[in-house]
């Protein structure tokens, strides 16, 4: 009860720390908000994230030249403003294996590496994004980002006895419509539209159904009877719901007015109204609800636990987050701020598909800077608004606003199509920058900001596995109902593997896959002796170590160079420096005194190496 | 800069503000004052031992045997009433605490240990209690008390794991939620050890490579050393790229460090024998091993094959004996153990579950009468770690129903942990997904009448 009333107490204790970080960059402390009933609601709906977007004029820059995209001249003119220039592009190999590693979240094959580095065409590289996006793999890239923010799991963090009745067996019917989705270029007002209330659209096919498991996939609680228990739930559903879509914290606005942002306790029961007015069930490919409790290896194969239509009903406030003290009738309704004066009732049903309808339109000021920015931040690693899931006060501000307010309009006029999103940030030349450091330009931003040269970026544990497997050659694109990551014929994408809420797999919680109890804005980067023990000891491993020795060495004619070279192409599309093969060479000569031979040594080394991990 | 969202942590979390880079060079942190213990080794009695068979003598059971009890909660219980324990309790050591004869190993140190007699928490149900014991939450959301405690003291020997949790089995009610790091990030998450094979590489997960030896090991990564720093030389600085080297090199050296911290074969064999050879006290030993090395945080669970042991719904009387016959020899070793040593002055042990047992009997069919869940008085055992020695603190009432004077909540208890290694409840922070979270929620006072 009351547990969010944990402002109040640490107010104090945050602003302080907050004066501590005043120094960092872009950080937007803001002093409390006073009681609602004081929010000047015209000053609030000027805050930057709730105006609507502008399209922006194009900036002017000297060096026009360089400008491929709309999105150059922003960075560009930024650049220029702070006397820096950017980074040439990059060489073509590097930049084949960043596209296609961002892009499908697996390494470029060797021929595909050769193909686009002699590839005369002037439009090569055109040709090669087109052919990356219209991959299936790249659904499955942008599954692997949407998933954890619909803190995407198959299971409950809790258990009793054997008791699997809340358990999701065929979860992965969701994230294979996910996968589709993005495949199909599903726009993405209709992806969340459909997510919410597939059922409520006339737009969506009956295989869309399974979108609602973005809803209904989400945690179940102890003693669900009880009151306070679905309380929590709601919790859940709201806000799952507002910070993946919205880049809102409505949630804390559970036991009182939100302390930061312009968002009243009424704005939060009036949203935990609409998911207070529905049911969770388990409902098959056709529309039947499997009725009674089942165990999940009981349940028909294509149900898919997703909400329906229930009772409406409206919530009184909760004072302090107690049902016991109820306080005012919230009715269903959208956010204050959002709407233009008083919000209006919902009246259908529940009020999803009005709620789906206020987040995924181009009047919400939010929802098409929020994914834009997402999707920044997948092609570029740090979104412009660092705080991917808080654009509120106590967010932090964009790095560049003029350029997040361009790219928003442009997506909405263009169909909220996240393929051309994606393809106008990669055609651009600031994607193709090289990432290589230097000294001077870093003297003048050393963070980067700027953009005056490309973020070289950790792969994700899916991306990383993923080209663990491609480049000893097999890795099984087959995806369906997941299998655990444990299980050693396991040798799908990661994409594919069962997430549990009761016990995260070790692998992805070592390499920093996020708890998949709640939404996860983004993933903590962790570099811990564990992983690396992971990397030297782990069967699988060894198992991969000793298939890559093979691969690359199975034409005994060919001298140990051939085949160091073979490997170099495979892992890191790039031959190998004299020096690397002189090393491999000398270790290569040591007699091994294990059954493993040193060409497995070696390969494991390959695949251990920061090259395999990183991109530049 | 500001990667990490630790903004919450005020002046202690100020290395966290700077993110890894600056975390893996100081990785223990400063406190917010001076802390009394440096390390925590929790005993988890899975099911809830009873208070008044252990620490809390009630002979008004006695005198009142099979009267029904009352209040609110109690209104439809139907059993044969109050129960006496069958166990003698008397004074023990200079301090006099009484101690029932269940527990003579844990009677001889009681002097080196503050019984609260006091405790309360808020549900009669396992999931909810042991979640709130371990996470100070009743929902499985929020990180555990240990990886609040290494995300404010940070680690103290970078080679081995900060936070250890010790079981026999995998089966555990609620699970891996009970030692989550949840938000918190991953560097604080608990490293979880089957205990059911003692054998080292069996321990801990890919801590030897099955096929390799050392030497080659080590030739195996001088090469990629060697690769990796041309593949740094070539990028220029990055400091990133740098961490990942050390990585490795710390994972070299923790398997060689590991190997010998978890091995308890290395135990004299009079020590073996002052803790007992049974799956609990073997982890009580290894829980030592593992703190003189500089792990911060070790819980160990006292699960076996039928999960909790402690939820004694039956035949309570012969159960709980037996259960006390293991549990105290070996945590009356480890903290006679941690005494020689010198290591209890700043190593608190904690003895105790989710909740306590019903002074009252729970009827059974074809058994013996049982002791419910009971979660309005139960017991605590504390020692060391800056805790006072030989001193009871609150009491329940006559009967052991409801904590009466100087009632200790779950979240004052984890108060008062996290203020003896030095660290302000209200002041270690995490921010996220919009707000300040902490161990204690909204609540919690340090109970200061314990400390020394």
């Amino acid at each position: 009860m009351s547990k969010n009333e944990l402002h109040r107490s640490s107010l104090l204790a945050a602003l302080l720390v907050l004066a501590f970080v005043t120094s960092a960059p872009a950080a937007q402390p803001e002093a409390a908000k006073v009681p609602a009933d004081a929010i000047d609601w015209n000053k609030e709906r000027q805050f930057w994230s709730f105006k609507s977007p502008q399209a922006q004029p194009r900036p002017v820059v000297k060096n026009s030249k360089w400008a491929r995209q709309p999105v150059d001249y922003f960075i560009l003119a930024r650049l220029e403003q702070k006397k820096l220039s950017p980074s040439p592009e990059a060489e073509r190999r590097t930049l084949i294996r960043r596209l296609t590693l961002d892009l499908t979240g697996l390494p470029a094959t060797p021929d595909e590496v050769a193909a686009f580095v002699t590839d005369k065409r002037a439009d090569a590289y055109e040709q090669l994004v087109e052919r990356l996006l219209a991959s299936p793999r790249f659904g499955e890239r942008m599954a692997s980002v949407w998933l954890p923010l619909a803190r995407y799991a198959e299971d409950q963090a809790h258990q009793v006895g054997n008791d699997s009745t809340m358990f999701y067996a065929n979860a992965f019917r969701y994230r294979e419509w996910v996968m589709g989705a993005f495949n199909r270029d599903l726009p993405y007002d209709q992806f969340i539209q459909f997510q919410l209330a597939a059922d409520k659209f006339p737009t969506a096919k009956p295989d869309d159904l399974a979108a609602l498991g973005f809803l209904g996939l989400g945690p179940k609680y102890y003693n669900r009877g009880r009151i306070e228990v679905m309380a929590d739930e709601w919790e859940d559903r709201v806000d799952t719901v507002t910070r993946a879509t919205l880049g809102l914290t409505v949630a804390c606005a559970r036991c009182h007015d939100h302390k930061f942002e312009p968002i009243t306790q009424r704005d939060y029961y009036a949203l935990a109204g609409v998911f207070a007015s529905v049911k969770m069930v388990n409902k098959t490919a056709d529309g039947k609800v499997v009725e009674g409790k089942v165990q999940a290896d009981k349940m028909p194969a294509d149900a898919v636990h997703m909400v329906e239509e229930g009772t409406a009903q409206n919530l009184n406030i909760f004072q302090r987050g107690n049902p016991e003290l109820k306080g005012a009738v919230a009715e269903r309704s959208f956010l204050k701020v959002l709407s233009t004066g008083e919000p209006k009732a919902f009246a259908d049903g529940s009020g999803r598909r009005e709620l789906a309808e206020a987040i995924a339109s181009r009047d919400n000021p939010l929802t098409a800077r929020v994914l834009v920015n997402r999707v920044w931040g997948v092609l570029f690693s740090k979104p412009l608004v660092a705080t991917a899931s808080n654009f509120g006060h106590s967010g932090m501000m964009p790095t560049h606003p003029e350029l997040l307010d361009d790219l928003a309009v442009r997506f909405m006029a263009g169909g909220w199509s996240v393929k051309s999103l994606v393809s106008e940030l990669v055609l651009s030349a600031t994607y193709r920058q090289s990432s290589r450091d230097d000294v001077k330009k870093a003297a003048a931003d050393v963070a980067n900001e700027s953009l005056w040269r490309m973020n070289r970026r950790r792969l994700s544990i899916e991306q990383w596995r993923d080209s663990v497997l491609a480049v000893t050659g097999e890795l099984d694109l087959s995806g369906g109902k997941s299998l655990e990551l444990d299980d050693k014929k396991n040798l799908r994408r990661t994409v594919h593997a069962r997430i549990s809420r009761l016990k995260l797999n070790d692998l992805l919680m070592q390499f920093d896959y996020p708890d998949a109890n709640v939404h996860a804005e983004k993933r903590s980067a962790t570099t811990t002796p564990t992983q690396k023990l992971f990397m030297l000891n782990s069967p699988f491993m060894l198992e991969r170590a000793k298939v890559l020795a093979e691969r690359v060495t199975t034409d005994a004619s060919e001298s140990d160079a051939a085949s160091i070279q073979r490997a170099y192409q495979l892992l890191y599309g790039r031959n190998p420096e004299s020096v690397e093969t002189a090393a491999a060479q000398a270790f290569l000569r040591k007699p091994a005194t294990s059954e493993v031979t040193r060409w497995q040594q070696y390969a494991q080394a390959l695949l251990m190496a920061n090259e395999m991990l990183y991109v530049d | 800069m500001l990667q990490r969202t630790a903004a919450g942590f005020g002046m202690v979390g100020l290395s966290g503000l700077l993110g890894s880079r600056a975390f893996a060079e100081s990785p223990t942190r400063q406190t917010h004052f001076a802390p009394k213990a440096k390390r925590v080794i929790f005993l988890f009695l899975n099911g809830g031992p009873s208070h008044v068979d252990t620490f809390d003598p009630k002979p008004a059971l006695k005198t009142h045997e099979g009267k029904q009890p009352t209040g609110n909660l109690y209104k439809n219980y139907k059993g044969t009433g109050f129960v006496p324990s069958p166990l003698a309790f008397s004074k023990h050591g200079r301090s006099g605490i009484e101690v029932s004869e269940s527990l003579p190993h844990l009677a001889s140190v009681i002097d080196d240990c503050c019984v609260i007699r006091s405790m309360k928490t808020d549900v009669p149900n396992h999931e909810p209690g042991l979640l709130m014991m371990n996470t100070g939450n009743l929902q499985p959301i929020r990180p555990s008390l240990g990886s609040w405690a290494l995300y404010g003291l940070g680690t103290e020997n970078e080679n081995l794991p900060g936070y250890v949790v010790l079981r026999p089995s995998t089966k555990i009610v609620v699970g891996p939620a009970l030692w989550s790091n949840s938000f918190l990030p991953a560097e604080f998450q608990a490293t979880s050890v089957v205990t059911a094979d003692m054998q080292v590489d069996k321990l801990v997960a890919n801590i030897k490579n099955s096929k390799l030896s050392a030497t080659e090991q080590r030739e195996q990564l001088d090469l990629l050393g060697t690769l990796n720093k041309l593949h740094l030389k070539a990028r220029g600085n990055d400091a990133e790229l740098d961490g990942q080297i050390k990585a490795m090199e710390t994972a070299f050296a923790m398997q060689k460090r590991a190997m010998q911290t978890f091995d308890i074969s290395r135990e004299p064999a009079y020590i073996r024998e002052m803790y007992g050879e049974t799956a609990f006290a073997r982890s009580c030993l290894l829980a030592r091993r593992l703190v003189e090395d500089g792990v911060r945080f070790v819980s160990i669970y006292y699960t076996t094959g039928s999960n909790q042991p402690w939820d004694t719904h039956s035949n309570h009387d012969d159960g709980h004996k037996k259960l006390c016959v293991d549990a105290d020899k070996a945590a009356a070793a480890l903290i006679a153990d941690l005494k020689s040593r010198g290591m209890l002055d700043d190593t608190l042990v904690l003895f105790g579950g989710e909740f306590g047992r019903t002074p009252y009997a729970q009827v059974q069919e074809k058994a013996k009468h049982g002791r419910d869940h009971h979660h309005t008085a139960f017991s605590y055992l504390l020692a060391g770690g800056g805790v006072k020695g030989g001193m009871t603190y609150g009491t329940s009432d006559e009967f052991g129903m409801h904590a009466q004077d100087n009632p200790v909540h779950v979240h004052d208890l984890h108060a008062t942990i996290l203020h003896l290694l030095g660290l302000d409840h209200e002041r270690l922070t995490y921010r996220y997904s919009g707000r300040d979270f902490r161990l204690t929620d909204v609540s919690g006072n340090v109970v200061r009448d314990i400390i020394a």
